[in-house]
């Protein structure tokens, strides 16, 4: 069966065509690209934190020579890209020459086979029967069938599979990483993205949003504006939850829509999502002494503070928690370990220090939208469905098991090697003209699992219909130990072909090329 | 932490360092194997119950999905690891494997009870992590990471049973050596920079020797029928954690898009994660296309146990995570 298989590929040829199509090309390919996304998952990227992000881990002259090397923005290098451009052509060659041709084998059926076919599987065994002998075949069917094979009988012989649809695993894979990139083409070329710090009141327009060179997209004409933002804590005063109350304003200006988001709740708006992302506290105005001034806010642990110097030695912080909240106003002078806190201040009580009377007028929060514009997300949502399927499938193993009832003659004594452990079975069966049951078959993955399965059943109807009770044949594991030897070592078996003909002795070796071509 | 979740987390940290040594004199004692490695099960039945148990209260205590920090990722990893070895010995039989996925399983143990305490008290999570996707998201990694683990130390017993000491010890010296750099990055102030060296560095040259070394044979050794089991139990382990893994990374996806509105940011935790996903879809055409003996996969499964090592503990403890933290407004 091998040996067959083995002469429908082309060996020698070396074209274009055929190199494209290999899957020594495949694994080149990945590990290819396993490195370059690990040098881009080790090297900080410009694109998500910053060239500086770079020069503080590496100095100045490593990031230079990073960037030159195009590592410091490696998804975007040509490298990555033309890695990306192989492997599609790779799979789009692969999947069109050898994947999804096998398709067709699905409805192509399997015959039967003879006591002397079956004996060559690696896994095989036969009982010499004692008594009924057709209930004997009914009852492996059975078995076979309780164990989700599909069974199909006609007169002494039997044949089950399992797992058929397995065999589409590489299809369906493939057919889902396509999509993939159909799905990822679409958005890359029609779609937009982008983050947006906006202040209470004020307006979302996506003026700066980011998308690829080659686009053909459009922005939208309409804004949004936040009404509303706050933040919701846990007792501790760690975070729990921000919201915004937003509103869509149509070109005129006119409400559109009005929603409240929060993180994992998002605004959708015409194939727009808006996000939350991030929030916080950006500014606050205080009234001293009539004058309004603004303080900008910077994040301190859980807190916000803001500076004010008041002279050369003192500095004066005011620290909010979060918007509502009272602010606590610290003096620090450089003699002085800690800050002082010298005041509180909100929104109804002002504070009066000394001459100076500090009335607090607003804390303005500033959330962190994030948006964006995926036309091409169904398709790829087909394509994680396709390919979560796919590996799922790949990981049912696919069997077939061949069961003969015969009456053991001399000519149907099983050849191939091991026939030795087989005569021990095959002269009581002479003896009276018996009739025994062969079984034997081939799993592709999971082939341990498969021995034990026809052990059981050979241990099952030898009990139940056999002619003593002491397993006639047990060559299965020994054919096995031999057969590992051949395996373990193929670089001492010498030439391929010796291989292919020891996957013949051992049956189908341990792919699909096997399948549906004895 | 309430003292019921305690003495079970403990009961099944001290049953899993019993087991291991049952199992691993189970090896050393031919004539007592049979009950030795009865009693190895029995105990790790026992760790595995106890440790189910315990993660089931500290989901109670907490009134959440107990998997939202590293001390919770160990345990499930643990229980994983476990729970993974004992279906594996129900089908397979594949009792070599008890000592090496008890000491997974002790390992973890050890490294999450030296976390600081913090760790191990029950917190509030980050806005962020305020979602059912994270029980739809987390528990599939971890398990493919289980059982990716399972595999490599499949391919190990492989190796061993193929007769090839010399590769065997390169990679099991390869292992340590990277494990070390792992738990020096956590417990230690040790220089990032020089374990992310010690980490890379030992993966790169164990793994070119350690293919180097198979053609050094060692007849006297192992049990081909056994390395032949050992092969099929590993690529059993990968073509499940496979779709594990697939799942985890996909749903990740999902969750960000849901939550960030994009699925995919190249954040250096996904890509290394997208790097396993790789390694693991070359060994599986490796294994499809059949031009690659036995020994060869069960080193690939090796590398791909370093890689898994890498994406669950290394990010994080050889400083290399630190541009995903959540909710921080810059
Ligand atoms: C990128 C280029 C790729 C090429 C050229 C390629 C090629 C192939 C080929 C020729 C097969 C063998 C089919 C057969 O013998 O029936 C196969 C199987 C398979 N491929 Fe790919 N592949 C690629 C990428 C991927 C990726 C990224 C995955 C992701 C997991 C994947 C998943 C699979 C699966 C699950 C199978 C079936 C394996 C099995 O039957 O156990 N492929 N591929």
């Amino acid at each position: 069966m091998n040996i067959e298989s083995d002469k429908n590929e082309p060996k020698t040829k070396t074209s274009v065509k055929n190199v494209l199509a290999s899957v020594k090309l495949t694994i080149f390919l990945m590990s290819l690209t396993a490195l370059t996304v690990l040098a881009g998952a080790w090297c900080p990227q410009e694109s998500a934190s910053g060239k500086e992000k770079v020069v503080e881990q590496f100095g100045p002259d490593a990031a230079s020579l990073l960037s030159q090397l195009g590592i410091t923005d490696i998804y975007h290098s040509p490298w990555f890209l033309s890695l990306i451009a192989m492997l599609t052509l790779n799979m789009i060659a692969c999947s069109f020459m050898r994947v999804f041709p096998r398709v067709k084998l699905l409805s192509k059926p399997l015959p039967f086979l003879a006591g002397k076919d079956i004996g060559k599987f690696p896994v095989n065994a036969s009982v010499v029967l004692a008594k009924e002998e057709k209930s004997a075949l009914a009852s492996v069917a059975l078995k076979l069938a309780s164990k989700g094979f599909k069974v199909s009988t006609s007169e002494e012989k039997l044949l089950a599979e399992y797992g058929k649809y397995g065999r589409l695993a590489a299809t369906v894979t493939h057919i889902g990483l396509l999509t993939l990139l159909v799905g990822v083409t679409i958005t890359s070329w029609t779609g937009f993205s982008g983050f947006q710090p906006v202040l209470l009141n004020s307006h979302l327009d996506f003026h700066e949003s980011e998308h690829s060179k080659l686009w053909v997209g459009k922005l939208p004409d309409w804004t949004v504006r936040v009404d509303a933002t706050r933040r919701e804590d846990h007792p501790t005063g760690e975070p729990k939850q921000w919201f915004s109350k937003l509103t869509v304003l149509g070109k005129d200006g006119k409400e559109l829509v009005t929603q409240e988001i929060s993180v994992n709740t998002p605004l959708s708006y015409k194939g727009v999502d808006i996000y939350q992302s991030s929030w916080g506290l950006d500014h606050i105005v205080l009234n001293f002494n009539g004058n309004e001034r603004r303080l900008d806010l910077r994040p301190m642990g859980k807190l916000y503070a803001a500076f004010l110097p008041l002279d050369k030695d003192t500095m004066m912080l005011f620290s909010v928690r979060c918007d509502g909240s009272p602010i606590k106003v610290f003096a620090k002078r450089p003699d002085w370990e800690a800050p002082r806190i010298i005041s509180e201040i909100s929104k109804d009580k002002p504070a009066k220090l000394g001459p100076v009377s500090i009335m607090l007028v607003k804390t303005m929060p500033v959330t962190g939208l994030q948006y964006k514009c995926d036309p091409g997300l169904p398709v790829t949502y087909a394509a994680f469905a396709f390919i979560i399927i796919g590996v799922l499938m790949a990981a049912i193993p696919h069997r077939h098991v061949w069961v003969s009832l015969e009456t053991a003659s001399p000519a149907a004594k099983p050849s191939g090697d091991g026939s030795d452990e087989i005569a021990t079975g095959m002269q009581s069966a002479e003896k009276g003209n018996q009739k025994v049951l062969y079984f034997g078959g081939r799993s592709v993955k999971a082939k341990v699992g498969f021995e034990r399965l026809v052990k059981d059943l050979e241990r099952q109807i030898a009990a139940e219909f056999g002619e003593s009770n002491i397993v006639p044949v047990l060559k299965t594991h020994i054919d096995v130990e031999s057969d590992s030897q051949k395996q373990v070592n193929p670089e001492k078996a010498g030439s391929k072909k010796e291989q292919v003909l020891a996957g013949t002795a051992s049956g189908a070796g341990n792919t699909e090329n096997a399948q549906g071509e004895s | 932490m309430s003292e019921m979740q305690m003495a079970l987390t403990n009961t099944a940290g001290i049953t899993s360092v019993m087991s291991f040594w049952v199992f691993a004199a189970a090896n050393g004692f031919k004539n007592r194997k049979n009950l030795l490695v009865k009693i190895g099960s029995g105990t790790l039945i026992l760790a595995f119950t106890s440790l189910t148990a315990a993660i089931i209260i500290r989901g109670i205590d907490a009134q959440r999905f107990p998997l939202a920090n590293l001390y919770e990722s160990l345990l499930w990893f643990a229980w994983a690891t476990m729970g993974g070895y004992l279906l594996l010995a129900k089908a397979y039989g594949v009792r070599q494997l008890g000592w090496l996925a008890s000491l997974t399983a002790l390992l973890m143990f050890l490294y999450g009870s030296w976390l600081p305490q913090s760790q191990h008290d029950i917190q509030p999570l980050v806005p962020a992590l305020v979602s059912y996707w994270r029980w739809i998201h987390v528990p599939p990694l971890i398990i493919s990471y289980a059982l990716f683990f399972l595999g490599g130390l499949s391919g190990f017993i492989q190796l061993y049973q193929a007769g090839r000491i010399p590769s065997l010890v390169s990679a099991a010296i390869t292992v340590v050596l990277a494990l070390s750099a792992v738990v020096l990055g956590t417990f230690t102030s040790v220089d990032t920079a020089w374990l992310q060296i010690l980490f890379a560095g030992a993966s790169l040259v164990g793994s070119v020797i350690s293919f180097r070394l198979l053609q050094h044979i060692d007849k006297t050794r192992g049990d081909l029928r056994s390395a032949e089991i050992y092969d099929d139990v590993s690529y059993r382990c990968i073509a499940i954690g496979m779709p594990a893994l697939t799942f985890g990374i996909i749903t990740g996806g999902l969750w960000a898009n849901h939550a960030w509105g994009t699925y995919w940011s190249w954040d250096p935790k996904e890509s290394m994660a997208l790097v396993t996903w790789l390694s693991y879809a070359a060994y599986i055409h490796l294994r499809v296309h059949r031009e690659c003996s036995a020994e060869k996969l069960a080193l690939v499964s090796i590398v791909g146990l370093l890689l898994t090592l890498m994406t669950f503990l290394g990010f994080n403890s050889l400083g290399l995570g630190g541009l995903h933290s959540y909710g921080k407004f810059k």
